[in-house]
């Protein structure tokens, strides 16, 4: 980060311990559940569970083993990256798209953006339920209005197929208006004499954008897309609403095979989803690190 | 009493061969707490009770715990808690073992009977019924054989249900056919569900013949209706089972006969949740439905003013099966460990009381559920109710009329919940068509083997 | 002839972002006959409010209201006041191995929450705080503090003259004054932005209080809306009521304090 220098003479007054003192609340949360947790869920990894979910035998790699070796764990991590993909690339362009238009400087853009802001009210959970009254095959609006156009009844959420592309399509309507929020904020710092300026060369519509909003916005695209991955990799609640990991599997991602696992049928199997968590920080990590990597190099700061 | 016993006892050795010494209980008979304790209390105790039900049955449970405290309210305080569905509440119940807090009294589904003995945290209801001098003669012997393992009643069987075939009698009408003829086999309901399928002009489907969840419930009625062991070792009942059975050539006949009325388009596919199912039945999308009885009171409701509701015996897989379907539904479960004598008595006249004829009439006209208790035919409340509503009696003359057999007493598994769940993974790739059901089924029960030994080990 | 070309293209983004927030509100107020009608109606032909009263008989969202309500007002403040101590700390006050602390503060943020839920769940268990009212103790109590809250204040604290702090402490206002009187007061914006977020991730957390609630009396709203959605699967109106309902704090803040959100939001993004 850009930040001031940090000399180390900064304040004064004041003695070592009073830093460590203002620091405790916040070390102490962190050391109970996080870094902790973090050792536990590792150690969980590589035993066995009883009856009862406790941790059961040592059996050191035996649970990432089994993983590595299901088929089912292959077809988890394929339904990750799909949907992964298929909901965080959308809806980044999709703002993107938005907020150039906004930019034409016509009349309404207000009640435009405020509207496209609108989805940022619903949380996951509140999302989805609408979703799953639009999608419902029987009664739901959405197959009442394909049906206007001759359109025979879609099985949204029961047509392995359509599951996952009907699942993200609700992602993506749950972050595009916090995707619009960050690229409109990242507009309005951009100088409107950059604009001014581009506009006497002559430069209109698409070239305006190519030219200038996109470069310019680069920060703010690079941002959306590492926070929209890792909140992607994270997604469970519209998954628990709406398919619960089904049909046959098509939406059970990594961390709905966690839950799966760990909480859900009256499974208890802490230990084998344990192995998946640490596979699921590993993967954050990773694709977090790899991001960086690639994309960093595009970016295009001011 | 003896005679009646000596019959429930003869239900359940079918399946029973000498099972060794322990019981796993927590308690043995000696400690059972008698009603002195209850007598002798100084103070009101006061016991949790963890349940499944929502919905008009929760208002059931909330109405049997308030007659229950007009009559021990003085001594005896039950809060009922909901935890979610049944697999949430064994879930929960898991973790509560091990932070040593369970309730006093838990309703667990059916299928949870073997966990719950493995777990060794419960009393035996048949220990109180000796110790009280009491009998369970007036418990349905067809429902008391499921919760009865190595001889022993487990736990007091409460909302018993049945599975129905659930009909639109209006959109029956239309289509020229008749409930009180209804369909009696899988391939009966095909033909059926033909002629119950309506298409408007542009071909459009806007009634289909037939749906249910693809709810492993309703596969193991099938199986059982067919005289077919869901787990080996005589349904878990002579050893802990080693393996699961529903890649058996009848169950394959189950996914293909489901998966083909799918894709003639006669039957819709509302998935695994039974709440979407149910409200394709409710909003008369579909013309044919199966389901447990427990849902029958919603559905009288849910549909007054719009269609009738019919019910018909569960269907049978074949002409020649002459099993009947298995008693689901729960029971009810007294915690030993970690709970005083107090609590654990308080559990169980708690239990004493909703099982009582009285009681579990009330509980059958609000929720469906067959009655527990035979008399509770003979009460008032019963008899008016029927008399309304005459498809609430099809469950109770289905039970009665049920051979009992291995197949119907019901498979106990220890990982049963996750067995169920497998059921359906392949249930659901045959019909969507991911897989043939036969490769579906097969690769479903051989999913379940390594779940199940890891599972048998650990119980020891 | 562009400019209508602009309004079109906006339109037709438009109205799919914004017909399910319509369609919630809409049908929060249809009848059954509506909802169910086909051709369906977009418009209520008559306005039903039983919906409303429906949807609170099958689960009791006003309790669930409050619940969350607690819930998240707990965590919002407890959170400014760890991250508000602990920005101050990095910003002002000496230590030894600072960037080392902050770099752990910051590492929290890439450890995905779901990756330790489960020993977080155990050990929350065994403590006892899933039973009876301490439940609203293990709901909150892993979330009272923030690496991004702490992060953004501090960054906010470093743009106060590190002379005017030096000045005002040796002046003997001390650290408790300085920070109390001054420097809360000045940072007020970004104080707001890191509430808004917090409140906002608060209010709707799901995974969390969904395996850790066992007593429904402490039921969060968002899993309210989860069950009414399943228990009312064939009359959406009650769902949509509920839904409807739960989205008034949230509408009023999107709407009154965008501001704020975009600030908090886009911390990381504006260089």
């Amino acid at each position: 980060m850009r930040g001031r220098q940090e000399a180390a003479g900064r304040g004064g007054g004041g003695s070592q311990g009073l830093a460590w003192l203002f620091l405790l609340p916040s070390l102490a949360i962190f050391g109970l559940f996080i870094f902790w947790p973090l050792g536990r869920s590792v150690y969980l990894s590589m035993h066995g569970s009883d009856i009862f979910g406790g941790a059961g035998e040592l059996v050191g790699l035996d649970n990432y083993r089994d993983l590595l070796t299901s088929a089912q764990f292959g077809k988890v991590l394929t339904v990750t990256a799909l949907f992964t993909v298929l909901s965080v690339v959308p809806a980044v362009l999709g703002a993107l798209a938005i907020v150039i238009l906004l930019e034409s400087r016509i009349r309404g853009t207000r009640f435009f953006r405020t509207s496209f802001a609108l989805p940022f009210a619903f949380s996951a959970a509140s999302a989805s339920v609408v979703f799953a009254v639009i999608y419902n095959p029987a009664i739901g609006i959405a197959n009442g209005v394909l049906g206007q156009f001759g359109v025979d009844r879609v099985n949204w959420l029961t047509d392995p197929a359509i599951a996952l592309p009907a699942l993200c399509l609700t992602t993506i309507w749950i972050n595009l208006g916090y995707d619009v929020l960050v690229l409109s904020a990242g507009v309005g710092t951009i100088p409107d004499e950059v604009f001014e300026a581009a506009r006497l060369d002559g430069a209109t519509g698409l070239a305006l954008a190519r030219k200038i909003t996109i470069p310019l916005l680069s920060p703010q695209l690079f941002f959306l897309v590492v926070v929209s991955t890792i909140h992607a990799l994270q997604s469970f609640t519209q998954i628990h609403i709406l398919t619960k990991g089904g049909p046959d599997r098509a939406t059970t991602t990594l961390v709905y095979s966690i839950y799966s696992e760990a909480f859900a049928y009256g499974s208890s199997d802490f230990g084998a989803a344990s192995a998946q968590a640490i596979v699921l920080l590993v993967i954050v990590l990773a694709g977090t690190a790899l991001q960086f990597r690639l994309l960093e190099r595009r970016v295009h700061y001011r | 009493m003896r005679t009646r016993a000596l019959i429930l006892a003869a239900v359940v050795s079918l399946s029973l061969t000498g099972c060794g010494g322990d019981d796993g209980d927590a308690g043995s008979t000696g400690g059972v707490p008698g009603r002195d304790v209850l007598d002798n209390a100084k103070e009101k105790v006061t016991i949790e009770f963890w349940h499944s039900m929502k919905g008009a049955n929760a208002d059931a449970i909330n109405a049997a715990v308030a007659d229950f405290s007009r009559e021990l309210g003085n001594k005896i305080e039950v809060k009922p808690v909901y935890q979610g569905n049944y697999d949430d509440t064994i879930g929960k119940y898991k973790t509560a073992v091990q932070q040593k807090n369970t309730p006093a009294l838990i309703q667990i589904y059916d299928i949870g009977t073997r966990f719950m003995i493995d777990s060794k945290q419960t009393v035996s209801v048949s220990d109180f019924v000796e110790k009280d001098g009491a009998s369970v003669d007036d418990i349905e012997p067809n429902i008391a054989s499921y919760y009865s393992v190595d001889g022993k009643l487990r736990s007091m069987p409460f909302n018993s249900s049945t599975p129905l075939l659930y009909m639109n009698k209006e959109a029956f009408d239309r289509a020229g056919l008749d409930v009180t003829k209804p369909p009696r086999t899988l391939e009966e309901i095909a033909e059926y569900a033909k002629k119950l399928t309506v298409k408007d002009a542009t071909g459009k489907v806007v009634q289909y013949g037939f749906n249910a969840a693809i709810y492993g419930w309703l596969l193991e009625q099938l199986l059982a209706t067919d005289g077919k062991e869901y787990c080996d070792n005589g349904n878990g009942r002579s050893a802990l089972a080693t393996k699961v059975q529903f890649d058996d050539p009848a169950a394959v006949e189950v996914a293909r006969w489901w998966t083909d009325l799918v894709k003639g388009g006669y039957a819709a596919n509302t998935g695994r949740k039974t709440d979407d199912a149910q409200a394709a039945f409710k909003t008369g999308t579909v013309a044919m439905h199966l389901e447990s009885t427990s849902v029958l009171r919603g559905y009288v409701t849910a549909a007054k003013g719009k269609f009738t509701v019919a019910t018909a015996p569960y269907p049978k897989l074949r002409a020649s099966s002459s099993g009947g379907p298995i008693i689901g539904g729960a029971s009810l479960w007294v915690n030993g460990q970690g709970h005083s004598a107090l609590e654990q008595r308080a559990a169980w006249e708690f239990i004493k009381f909703v099982s009582t004829p009285a009681a579990q009439a009330k509980w059958h006209v609000g929720t469906g559920y067959v009655p527990v208790n035979k008399k509770a035919l003979d009460e008032a409340v019963t008899k008016e109710w029927q008399a309304k509503y005459p498809q609430f009696t099809t469950a109770v003359d289905q039970l009665h009329a049920l051979p009992p057999s291995v197949a119907s007493a019901g498979c106990i598994l220890g990982v049963m919940p996750q067995a169920r769940k497998a059921a359906e993974d392949g249930l659901e790739q045959a019909i969507v068509g991911s897989k043939t059901p036969e490769q579906a089924m097969k690769d479903a029960a051989a999913s379940m083997k390594a779940e199940i030994d890891r599972y048998n080990k650990s119980v020891g | 002839m562009r400019r209508l070309l602009v309004y079109v293209l906006l339109i037709i983004l438009a109205v799919p972002v914004v017909f399910p927030l319509y369609y919630a509100m809409v049908g929060a107020v249809m009848g059954q006959a509506d909802l169910t009608s086909y051709p369906p109606a977009l418009v209520p032909s008559e306005v039903h409010l039983e919906n409303l009263r429906g949807a609170f008989r099958t689960v009791p969202l006003g309790r669930q209201y409050l619940n969350s309500t607690l819930q998240t007002c707990v965590i919002t403040l407890a959170q400014l006041l760890t991250s508000i101590l602990a920005a101050y700390a990095f910003a002002f006050l000496p230590m030894r191995a600072r960037a080392l602390t902050f770099g752990l503060f910051l590492a929290t943020l890439m450890v995905p929450w779901e990756s330790i839920i489960i020993p977080n769940f155990l050990a929350i268990a065994s403590w006892g705080l899933i039973r009876g009212p301490l439940t609203y103790v293990g709901l909150v109590l892993p979330f009272l503090a923030s690496a991004f809250g702490t992060f953004l204040l501090r960054q906010a604290f470093l743009q106060f003259p590190a002379e005017l702090h030096d000045a005002a402490v040796l002046d003997g206002a001390g650290h408790g004054r300085f920070l109390w009187r001054i420097l809360v007061p000045l940072s007020r914006p970004s104080i707001a932005a890191v509430g808004v977020y917090v409140f906002l991730s608060a209010w709707n957390q799901y995974f969390w209080p969904l395996i850790l609630i066992r007593d429904p009396q402490y039921q969060t709203l968002q899993i309210g809306l989860s069950q009414l959605n399943d228990a009312e699967a064939a009359e959406p109106g009650l769902i949509l009521a509920g839904v409807s309902l739960s989205l008034l704090p949230t509408l009023a803040i999107v709407i009154f304090g965008q501001r704020y959100i975009v600030r908090g939001l886009t911390a990381g993004a504006l260089r």
